[in-house]
């Protein structure tokens, strides 16, 4: 036991050796102090006690050969293969000296040379052990280099053996020129009496430094600075300190730990070195020469393959054998079938359908095509055909011949199984009449017009449109050829005419829009051909009527008079309000408005000061608001937002609604401000009218959409509907009371008469139910009715249309 | 604010892939990847929206289910396919150097095996999903083995097919599962009803197949590849349940001589069955020799120990050597192998509840002419029953007796003209031409071979699996005048509403006919809805609930035939009838025994909707009333405008289903129109004929 501890204390200086440089000379400088030869005393004891490392010791094999130790070659390399492993050998058979070394610590100044030598001198004796003679250490002498021994040969004369030189880079001091003092290997104790400890490479003495006083000795040797070893620095002849960095390795090394821990840093920047890398060396890396092994044929080898030749010539093995799939061809591959995870995702393939009667080998005669049928099929291209094959009949199975395309069915049948995108169809298999909505019979809807009863003919060119009095009795109707007509409505006589317009046959206006001032009082009539609206008053009603009419249109003279004296307006006015001439007084015209613009819509508020005229091509002037009264003109909007097609006043409320193209507007005239906006979602609106109620709106599109507008429910249409099968031109709603009809009439020749009842109550929706479609209007290149209108009370319907003609339905 | 979603990257632009796509994401060829589609069952599919899928797509680009490749990455025979891939290199390479051995040697050992067990498994998970998906594997089954061997199919597949083939016959043969057959210019049209699933297959005649050239050989060998699988594994368990060991014994001799299905030998496990009953001569049981005799023998023994009430019927039985196959149902009590269903449990009774009609030909012996086509008809009678079947010995081997005269035949199928006797004498057949097997099958019943003679005008061959009831029945008889066509377009609109509102039934089944065919083409594949099979008679109840409504659409439906014949002045002055069915009080005297039957069901059907005899308004003969028809119209128009409330999306398919409606509705016209001038001519020609003489 004792041994072992021995080792482990001793093992210390030597790893230090081996690993810090620093150290080494340390311990070095520390011997040479003492004794310069001790230390490889030392180191050879240690060496023999087997504590180095195997190339240390292969070293000393290499280097250090004696005579007498050459003849037991082979033994000692069984000793030292020993003492690698097992040094409890040596150390038990020295126990008694070893003991000593057990307290032995790094040398103190004072005892350290009498101590460490006399140890050296009891290990010399166990290295030679079996020799006669051992030298002594007081025999050295001081001329010999350090670590030299003496040993008696045979003869009893001294044998020198000098230390081995060790060959790296440590031995050779050819590079040692930072070493400032060059005195070489002599002790530093040389010196003593000179005031000089050496000499630098140069020749030149180097200066002892300067002693310390006595009290810095005297504090010195009460307490022992950090770093003390108490030897001195050969080079500059100060006390020689151990840095930090050397203590922390003593403590680790005391510690039993590592010396030097490589740091983290160290090991991540660590050179690689590749000695082993795809370059090829000029030199080899061992020097190792190859061995006989790699030129001879292996017998291990030879011997599987004889066993392997062996089994063939006996059978037991069959070269290039196909192997025998053990596992049977067929099994019950549903033993344990699970029941089907139904995927969502998966079509199936459909079935084949079973053949028809049609193709039997000898089917009902009726199934055979006729000769031409036949012809037909045969010129139609294979995907256009509705049954791939041909009828035919045969009256005997014996003369059936073999059905040419039967692979090209089945390879169809193959590309469509892979091939063919497969969906999921659902195929509705209801009554088709269940899909259609459930609605009211129209014959519990009656009374609406179903019949013309009435043509009235005499326009030249299109009736563009027309009006129906608010008594009732009278029919006014505008059209191509400029003149105003009014018709008795049952029997379809003309009445009146006037001629405002030059006429659209001979390039000039048309009347485009006319109307009735709503109020039973005065019977006048607004006609609008190019850009001037006439006010009329037709001497069809009685004496009275007529000359309250008369004076409605004149009291009015004298205003714009007076609003231009007092400067109320310098700007030009939008209209000229203009007294007809005696002979258009004559014929019955009371007034002549004249706009910028061509008029194309008109409308009156209902109590009949007012009324509204759209001329599209106006811009901020294409909507003018007149007054009957004061003959005065003004334009609402500023500015015009998009080609106005209509305007209409409220019912009830003081809003002026304004349809543009793709919008409806609703603006408050009071306050002066748009309301809202209606977005019907049609390309081009043509015309629109508002329910007497005033909550809902018709309006009807170019794009052949009616839309029908619940103002309370949203700026969306309630409902949108397609069925004429060109554009609308004229949509109204019939203004009397307990008759929810409304109509539209379109371009191509019909008119769609509907049922739309609107329930005060807020929860329900307005009922709409088709009535009837009145065909009767030819359309005439490309037009078809132009205008419609309801008679106030009944229900009656009047129409307008391109050929010339206006219709009354009832 | 919800995060912003980017484009393509959830929802439909995820969920497909386009087959370039597919191609890329597994890194094989478009070859391989065909032939992995078919093997898997894999399908390109039609997105809801082509757009969303894809912005870049074009009408022909072809969508996979994503997920349905993603399943493929881990494919084991995609493995086998890049191993299949190095295997072919190395051989090349071998072929190069010309080491011929060693290539030889590397394909006999080396070559990767495909095997596609696991996939059968996957796409079948139970037997009646391989047995629903049995159709087409059939039909190219027989398709193949019908075909000549050339470079693009190997002599073995062949070989392999016709085997399959064979014991599937052999196996329906057995259990006379066999419902339905038709002899179509195409082929002949079997079906079967293998638990409870209906198969239905087709096999050609027996003719050389044509060969075209632009049929990619390669796309149908992988089916067929695949199909043999499929058709070996049911057929394993079908052989297994019914207690035979698959595959059955294969007698390279007999099918030399052309035993045809005879070359098989079907073994029960434990013990071996007779298969070569009924030939008393036939050299096939030449070949048992020894061990035929040696169990009929012991069977004999046995049978004589066992008390049985009829020991005639016995003999007899021995005498022709009945095995437990051809014990029809009917004859259940008596089992000549009992010690075989004492040993082994396994052997499945023959099935009492299967259809009735299975038996037909029990009692019968039929002799086969020679002009008749041997195998069909031989597959087709010992399937309804028949065990003594004889043949002309030009026929091949097998049969009963080779000797037409010999006084067991019952029935004589020929198929030539009427042969005169040396003596001018006119030669008597005891039964029929081939197509009265197949009615008798179809029918349900062993029909009088009366009409079916050499020579004779046979009667139409119909198809089995057209749904009387609607449409155009040729069965039925055509309306004789004008005045009975009135009553009768009553009564057929009132069928008209029936079949209206039971419309699952008939749209299915025209679509079938008609539709589908175009459909296929358009290569859209429509999943089916399940096929009511309770549909005509679930309609008749709905009219029977709602009398009030059917006769107010009825008339609705006038109205807008009125209006139809009034837009169009009728193009050969008198209206034709619409789709009949036969007037309850047409003397029934002059009608067939089918005929009568389905005027029966006819009226049953009727009275049962009515819940009295369908009577035939008689005030409605004659000419309508002018108010009447002026009612008519109003009400077409009404519908019209009804129209305009629908929405667009409505409106079209109303459209459609209207368009559908009147296009059928055409058809049948048209057949009974061409119906009615073959008859007149028919009469016209008789008459002349009585003029004549």
């Amino acid at each position: 036991m004792a041994s072992r501890n021995v080792n482990r204390k001793r093992k210390i200086p030597l790893e230090v050796e081996e690993i810090e440089g620093s150290l080494e000379n340390f311990v070095q400088n520390g011997a040479a102090d003492i004794g310069s030869d001790n230390e490889d005393d030392e180191l050879a004891f240690l060496k023999k006690g087997g504590l180095l490392d195997a190339r240390q010791s292969d070293d000393e094999d290499g280097g250090s050969e004696d005579d007498h130790q050459k003849e037991d070659e082979d033994e000692d390399e069984e000793e030292e293969d020993e003492s690698e492993y097992d040094s409890d050998d040596y150390s038990g058979e020295d126990e008694a000296e070893e003991e000593d070394i057990d307290s032995d610590e790094i040398p103190s100044d004072d005892e350290g040379s009498t101590a460490v030598t006399k140890e050296m001198k009891n290990a010399s004796i166990k290295v030679t052990e079996g020799e006669e003679e051992i030298a002594h250490y007081s025999d050295l002498d001081e001329d010999l280099p350090p670590g030299t021994r003496v040993v008696m040969d045979s003869t009893g004369n001294p044998r020198y053996l000098y230390p081995e030189i060790v060959p790296n880079y440590d031995s050779d001091d050819t590079d040692a020129g930072k070493e400032e003092n060059a005195i070489g290997n002599i002790p530093l104790s040389t010196y003593n009496l000179f005031p000089h400890i050496g000499y630098n490479i140069n020749g030149n003495k180097i200066m002892r430094p300067a002693a310390g006083k006595a009290l810095d000795e005297l504090l010195d040797s009460i307490e022992l600075p950090k770093g003390w070893t108490g030897l001195v620095d050969k080079n500059t002849g100060k006390e020689l300190k151990l840095s930090d960095e050397e203590l922390r390795i003593v403590s680790q090394i005391q510690r039993g730990r590592v010396a030097d821990e490589l740091e983290e840093k160290d090991l991540e920047y660590a050179p690689t070195v590749a000695w082993f890398s795809s370059k090829t060396e000029i030199m080899p890396l061992s020097s190792a020469p190859e061995p006989k092994r790699r030129f001879v044929p292996s017998k291990h080898e030879a011997k599987r393959v004889m066993k392997i030749v062996r089994a063939i010539r006996e059978g037991r093995i069959v070269p290039n054998k196909p192997q025998e799939d053990t596992k049977p061809k067929y099994f019950d591959i549903w033993a344990d079938e699970a029941p089907a995870r139904i995927d969502k995702m998966a079509l199936p393939a459909p079935k084949l359908p079973p053949p028809t009667h049609a193709e039997s080998y000898h089917p009902p005669l009726e199934y055979l095509p006729t000769p031409e049928e036949a012809e037909k099929w045969k010129d139609q291209d294979l995907e256009e055909r509705d049954r791939d094959y041909l009828p035919k009949n045969y009256n005997s199975l014996r003369v059936v011949p073999g059905y040419d395309r039967f692979v090209k069915e089945r390879f169809e049948r193959c590309l469509d199984l892979y091939l063919a995108p497969r969906v999921r169809r659902k195929k509705l298999n209801i009554d088709p009449n269940s899909l259609l909505p459930k609605l009211p019979s129209p014959r519990d809807l009656r009374p609406f017009p179903t019949t013309c009863s009435t043509v009235y003919k005499g326009h030249k060119g299109r009736v563009r449109t027309l009006g129906v009095d608010p008594r009732g009795q009278w029919l006014a109707t505008g059209g191509d050829d400029g003149t105003v007509r009014i018709w008795e409505i049952l029997t379809g006589r003309e009445i009146w005419r006037v001629k405002i317009g030059t006429g659209q046959e001979s390039g000039g206006e048309a009347v485009n829009v006319l109307k009735w001032r709503p109020g039973r009082e005065g019977g006048i009539l607004a006609a609008a051909a190019g850009e001037d609206i006439y006010l009329l008053v037709p001497p069809v009603f009685d004496a009275a009527t007529e000359i309250q009419g008369r004076e409605l249109l004149a009291a009015g003279w004298g205003y714009a008079a007076i609003l231009s004296e007092n400067g109320v307006s310098r700007k030009e006015p939008p209209a000229k309000w203009t007294k007809p001439t005696d002979r258009q007084a004559e014929q019955g015209v009371g007034a002549i408005v004249t706009v910028g613009m061509p008029v194309k819509q008109m409308s009156w508020h209902r109590r009949g000061d007012y009324f509204v005229t759209v001329s599209p091509e106006g811009t901020n002037k294409s909507v003018l608001i007149h007054q009957l009264s004061k003959h005065h003109t003004q334009p609402p909007f500023r500015k015009s937002k998009g080609l106005i097609q209509a305007a209409l006043f409220h019912p009830f409320k003081p809003h002026l609604l304004v349809a543009t193209q793709r919008y409806i507007r609703i603006y408050d005239l009071s306050a002066q401000k748009q309301i809202r906006t209606l977005l019907p979602g049609s390309r081009w609106i043509s015309s629109f009218d508002i329910h007497p109620g005033g909550d809902n709106l018709l309006v009807g599109s170019y794009d052949k959409r009616l839309l029908w507008h619940d103002l309370d429910l949203s700026s969306k249409p309630y409902k949108t509907m397609r069925y004429h099968e060109k554009a609308i031109r004229s949509v109204a709603y019939h203004q009397g009371t307990g008759m929810p009809l409304f109509a539209s009439a379109s371009d191509d020749g019909t008119i769609q008469v509907f049922h739309g009842r609107v329930v005060a109550d807020l929860m329900e929706n307005a009922v709409i139910v088709p009535l009837k479609v009145l065909k009767g209007h030819t359309v005439t290149a490309g037009l078809g009715v132009l205008d419609v209108e309801w008679h106030g009370r009944e229900c009656w319907m009047f129409s307008a249309g391109a050929d010339g003609t206006a219709r009354m339905w009832n | 604010m919800a995060k912003i979603k980017k484009k393509g990257t959830s929802g439909a632009a995820k969920n497909y892939l386009t087959r370039t796509q597919a191609v890329k994401k597994l890194q094989i060829s478009l070859a391989n990847f065909r032939r992995l589609c078919i093997f898997k069952g894999i399908y390109p599919r039609e997105p809801r929206n082509r757009k969303k899928v894809s912005k870049s797509a074009t009408h022909s680009t072809v969508f996979y289910y994503a997920r349905d490749i993603q399943y493929l990455l881990h494919e084991p025979v995609l493995q086998k396919f890049r191993d299949h891939k190095i295997f072919a290199k190395k051989l090349k390479r071998h072929i190069g150097r010309g080491d011929y051995s060693s290539a030889k040697r590397l394909q006999a050992l080396h070559e990767p095996q495909l095997s596609l067990d696991h996939i059968i498994k996957e796409r079948y998970p139970t037997f009646t999903d391989a047995l629903r998906d049995l159709d087409d594997a059939l039909s190219m089954l027989h398709t193949f083995a019908n075909l000549p061997s050339f470079n693009g199919i190997p002599p073995d597949t062949i070989a392999e097919c016709e085997r399959l083939c064979h014991e599937w016959q052999h196996y329906i043969m057995r259990t006379q599962l066999l419902r339905k057959s038709f002899l179509s210019i195409k082929g002949i049209y079997y079906q079967a009803e293998v638990n409870g699933q209906d198969v239905l297959w087709l096999v050609p005649y027996k003719f050389a197949q044509n060969a075209p050239v632009d049929v990619d050989y390669r796309i149908m060998r992988t089916f067929v590849d695949f199909y043999q699988v499929l058709l070996g594994f049911v057929m394993f368990r079908l052989y297994t349940m019914e207690g035979l060991v698959y595959p059955p014994k294969f007698d390279v001799l007999a099918d030399s001589k052309g035993a045809g299905l005879r070359a098989f030998s079907l073994e029960t496990k434990g013990v071996k069955l007779l298969e070569y009953e009924g030939t008393t001569n036939g050299t096939a049981a030449a070949i048992e020799g020894k061990d035929v005799s040696k169990q009929l023998k012991t069977l004999s023994e046995k049978i004589a120990t066992i008390s049985t009430t009829d020991t005639e019927e016995i003999t007899t039985t021995i005498l022709t050597t009945t095995t437990a196959e051809d014990v029809p149902a009917t004859e259940l009590e008596f089992d000549p192998f009992p010690t075989a269903l004492s040993a082994g449990d396994d052997l499945r009774q023959p099935d009492i509840t299967s259809s009735s009609t299975t038996g037909i030909f029990s009692n019968c012996t039929f002799f086969l002419s020679r002009e008749t086509p041997r195998s069909p008809l031989e597959f087709l009678l010992r399937s309804f029953g028949c065990r003594r079947i004889g043949w002309d010995a030009v026929l091949g081997d097998g049969f009963f007796t080779d000797n037409e005269k010999d006084p067991n035949i019952t029935h004589q199928v020929v198929d030539r003209p009427p042969q005169q006797g040396p003596g001018g004498e006119v030669e008597v057949v005891r039964g029929g031409r081939p197509q009265y097997v197949w009615d008798c099958v179809n029918g349900g019943n062993l029909l009088r071979p009366d009409g079916y003679g050499p020579g004779e005008v046979l009667p139409p061959h119909l198809s089995p699996w057209v749904k009387r009831g609607w449409g155009y029945d040729p069965t039925a008889p055509l309306p004789e005048d004008e005045e009975e066509e009135e009553e009768e377009n009553v009564e057929e609109e009132n069928e008209e509403e029936e079949n209206e509102e039971g419309e699952k039934n008939k749209d299915e089944d025209e679509e079938m006919i008609d539709g589908v065919k175009s459909e296929e083409k358009k290569a859209t594949a429509t999943a089916e809805s399940e096929e009511d099979e309770s549909g005509y008679q679930g309609m008749t109840i709905d009219t029977a609930n709602t009398d009030e409504e059917g006769e107010e659409e009825e008339s609705e439906e006038e109205s807008e035939e009125e209006s139809e014949s009034e837009a169009k002045p009728a193009k050969d002055g008198k209206s034709k009838p619409k789709p009949t069915f036969p007037v309850v009080e047409e003397d029934e005297d002059d009608l067939s025994d089918t005929e009568l039957a389905a005027r029966q069901h006819q009226a049953e059907i009727e009275a049962e909707a009515l819940g009295k005899p369908a009577p035939a308004p008689k005030t409605r003969k004659g000419k309508k009333t002018a108010a009447e028809s002026k009612r008519e119209r109003e009400e077409a128009e009404e519908k019209e405008m009804a129209k305009i409330m629908m929405p667009r999306k409505k409106r079209k398919l109303y459209e459609k289903m209207v368009y559908g409606n009147k296009k059928r509705e055409a058809e049948v016209k048209e057949l009974q129109d061409k119906r009615r001038k073959i008859e007149k001519e028919k009469k016209g020609g008789k008459v002349a004929r009585r003029m004549k003489v």
